[in-house]
């Protein structure tokens, strides 16, 4: 097995991706074909990283989707941050429904990842986020990244 | 180099002879000795049944003269005298010589009363030779009754049978002298082996030339001898001779008298077919060997010469010479012995062309090091009311990243850029991004010009196979306005001066334009904005390298890590040089000597202000 695990399900009308593991220069995107496709969903929570020679492979792969519209779910900080920073991750039909925001408490140490939904926790242009969130020990935790970076991807 | 001893092939050699020849050897000495045992056995029942025979023939001759000579006697005890039936009974058998009478005289010794005889006069001349021993002889027989002697000069003998009346109480000793030439003439000319008709006290009656009248013990000392009265009939044993000789003797009891016949042969004319066997054996041991040389000197020179020619072969790769190859056709051990020394030469062969060439490439690698690092400014400068520090640590021995500052007119650019991936190749891109912008440089353009100008050169160099992340700024020294353009690159902070100390609020960062990484397209077209840099504000421009900082647990510094490093360095917003001395000593203090993961490269420009 590879470093990075992908798991492909050809429904009618879409194809559901579910992704996992590392995505860098020794990643095949080849062998996994998304033209021809009218909807392409992406599961991303069991992504771990992925290095800027991974993201040279992820923006070619994403490029053979075509016209697709792609929408990525649960998409981990990793992925999060390469969205906002690097221009075209994110294909021009492609469209974030969730995502994971990392929260911690910085006493206790606990972290935790809160899922942002399209329609609950964010829409476009705007971020609502849960008024509090606490740890399982009742802290309440904040926001561990810098919100006008982290959610630039949504206010564009 | 250790002596050489023996050749293997003589090993072989030796091996292949001595085995045979040692088990050959052992069969040999076991086969002759039961050989021998057997041969031993054979001679010893042969001579035991001649001798047996011999006895029964003497036997039967000495009971047919003696029953020849019964009605003799009994013609004589009952006339007192010889009739003429004695005379016709003696007359017509022709081996009876004389027949002569002893009775008892008036003083008790016996005295001659009777005589037969077929010559006149001829058993006077006999019994006077007699004479001396007759008292001996009659003692004998009187203990006796029966006695056999010979005169040892002819083939006749003299059997005295003592007659007793039927009271018991008057003694007759008859003397039959008869012939026994065949019997006499068998003993004299036994040639395989001698025989002897022998009396109790071992006195030779018959027997080879020479031997009659003397003892047999002068010849040989069998141990039946020694026993008198033993009532062993026959027998046999290994003895030795007066001279040393080892004989084989057996005997066999008369059952007449006290006679017995005795029979010796030389154990070594006996054993004589086992020496012919040892004789033979030896020639067919040599025939053997001889052979046995001949095909180990076949066998071993196919082996020895591969191994000498494996040998050779390691003398050429002790003195360094590894493209020496083995010509071994065979397809055993030895030949496939040889077929991984070819490989194995051939593979160090490789590797140390493999290491020549790592060298050399190595070589090469601290050459670019070294031109790199002239790539990159000083890290510590004051241009006009910006002042600028720098830390650049690249992952091996040459980096993806690069920084940059430099002065245009009345503005300050500042480059920073990271390529993808590290090392030589990533390297390569950064001079190639170093060489455009020394032009560009000259251009007095926009970044945004200026980005759409280096990203056609990255990509015209790579061909769209490595890419660059960028941001370019220009700050102007009179207005304090800070132009920058982002190619897809960690947003830089800007840190507003506050009344406070530094929070995580205040970091800024500069992302509000992006655009496409460098060398990703040809004709990319980028965007930038501007903001406003005020008196006592700094911006902190790093690469993606910095949060990945791994401690020799590889764990990673992360983000938040980072950023509280960043807010801690800068929270009392100090000079640069402190600025980026606090964060090195945080960053290094995780990282406890690990190696990089990627290039670390981050600098700090702040405006100080005119004064």
């Amino acid at each position: 097995m590879g470093k990075l695990d992908v798991k492909m399900n050809k429904a009618a009308d879409k194809l559901t991706i579910q992704m996992a593991g590392t995505i860098d220069e020794d990643v095949d995107f080849s062998q996994f074909n998304l033209a021809g496709n009218q909807a392409i969903e992406v599961e991303l929570s069991g992504l771990k990283s992925i290095n800027s020679c991974g993201i040279r492979e992820w923006i070619k792969w994403m490029g053979t989707a075509g016209g697709a519209s792609v929408s990525f779910s649960h998409c981990p900080k990793v992925i999060v941050d390469q969205i906002n920073m690097v221009d075209g991750f994110l294909p021009a039909t492609g469209k974030v429904t969730s995502f994971y925001v990392p929260y911690y408490n910085d006493d206790s140490g606990s972290e935790k990842n809160v899922l942002f939904r399209y329609g609950t926790e964010f829409q476009e242009g705007s971020v609502t986020p849960p008024s509090s969130v606490k740890d399982e020990e009742g802290n309440e935790m904040e926001m561990d990244v810098i919100e006008s970076k982290y959610f630039k991807f949504i206010k564009k | 180099m250790k002596k050489r001893g023996i050749s293997i092939r003589y090993k072989i050699l030796l091996l292949l002879t001595s085995l045979p020849l040692i088990t050959l050897s052992v069969y040999l000495v076991l086969a002759l000795r039961i050989f021998e045992d057997d041969k031993i056995a054979y001679v010893f029942d042969s001579s035991s049944n001649m001798s047996g025979t011999m006895a029964a023939q003497i036997k039967t001759q000495l009971n047919s003269v003696l029953g020849t000579t019964k009605p003799i006697f009994q013609d004589y005890l009952t006339q007192q005298k010889f009739t003429s039936i004695s005379d016709s009974i003696f007359l017509n058998e022709y081996n009876l010589e004389a027949v002569v009478v002893f009775t008892p005289g008036q003083a008790g010794s016996y005295q001659q009363t009777a005589l037969l005889e077929k010559v006149p006069g001829q058993t006077v001349g006999v019994l006077g030779g007699l004479q001396s021993q007759m008292a001996t002889y009659f003692t004998e027989v009187e203990a006796t009754r029966r006695m056999v002697k010979v005169p040892f000069s002819d083939d006749r003998v003299f059997i005295f049978e003592k007659v007793s009346d039927e009271t018991k109480t008057r003694n007759t000793i008859f003397l039959v002298i008869a012939r026994m030439s065949e019997a006499a003439e068998m003993f004299r000319t036994a040639l395989s082996q001698k025989m002897y008709l022998i009396s109790q006290d071992g006195t030779v009656l018959f027997g080879p030339d020479g031997s009659p009248g003397r003892k047999l013990q002068e010849t040989v000392a069998p141990a039946f001898l020694k026993n008198i009265s033993s009532q062993v009939a026959q027998g046999a044993e290994t003895t030795k001779a007066s001279n040393g000789t080892e004989l084989l003797v057996s005997f066999s009891r008369a059952g007449f008298g006290d006679l017995t016949v005795v029979t010796t042969v030389e154990k070594e004319k006996a054993l004589g077919a086992v020496q012919i066997l040892i004789r033979k054996s030896l020639i067919f041991f040599g025939i053997l060997i001889a052979a046995t040389v001949i095909l180990s000197l076949f066998a071993s020179s196919g082996i020895t010469q591969a191994l000498t020619q494996l040998f050779s072969a390691t003398q050429k790769v002790a003195e360094g010479d590894f493209n020496i190859r083995v010509d071994v056709k065979s397809n055993d051990e030895v030949g496939s012995l040889a077929d991984n020394f070819n490989i194995m030469a051939a593979e160090v062969s490789r590797l140390l062309e493999q290491t020549a060439e790592k060298a050399r490439m190595e070589s090469e690698l601290q050459t670019a090091k070294t031109v790199q690092e002239t790539l990159f400014p000083e890290t510590r400068a004051k241009i006009g009311p910006l002042a600028i520090a720098g830390y650049y640590e690249p992952a091996s021995e040459c980096g993806g990243d690069w920084w940059h500052y430099c002065q245009i007119g009345n503005k300050i650019f500042l480059w920073i850029g990271d390529a993808t991936g590290h090392g030589a190749p990533a390297a390569l891109i950064t001079s190639a991004a170093k060489s455009a912008s020394t032009i560009i440089e000259r251009l007095n353009i926009s970044p945004a010009k200026a980005l759409e100008l280096l990203n056609r050169s990255i990509y015209d160099v790579s061909k769209g196979r490595i890419m660059m992340t960028f941001f370019l700024a220009s700050f102007d020294l009179e207005t304090g306005e800070l132009v920058y353009c982002n190619a897809s690159h960690e947003a830089p902070f800007l840190i507003k001066k506050g009344e406070g100390p530094l929070k995580k609020k205040d970091l800024i960062p500069l992302n509000e334009v992006n655009n496409p990484r460098l060398g990703q397209a040809r004709d990319s077209v980028y965007e930038q904005t501007s903001i406003q840099v005020e008196e006592g504000d700094s911006v902190f421009f790093y690469t993606d390298g910095i949060p990945d900082i791994q401690n020799p647990g590889k764990e990673a510094w992360g983000e938040r890590e980072f950023l509280k490093a960043l807010i801690a360095a800068n929270k009392d917003y100090p000079g640069v040089n402190d600025s980026v001395d606090r964060f090195v000593v945080t960053f290094q203090g995780h990282r406890q000597g690990a190696p990089l993961v990627d290039d670390v490269t981050f600098f700090v420009v702040k405006h100080e202000g005119l004064q």
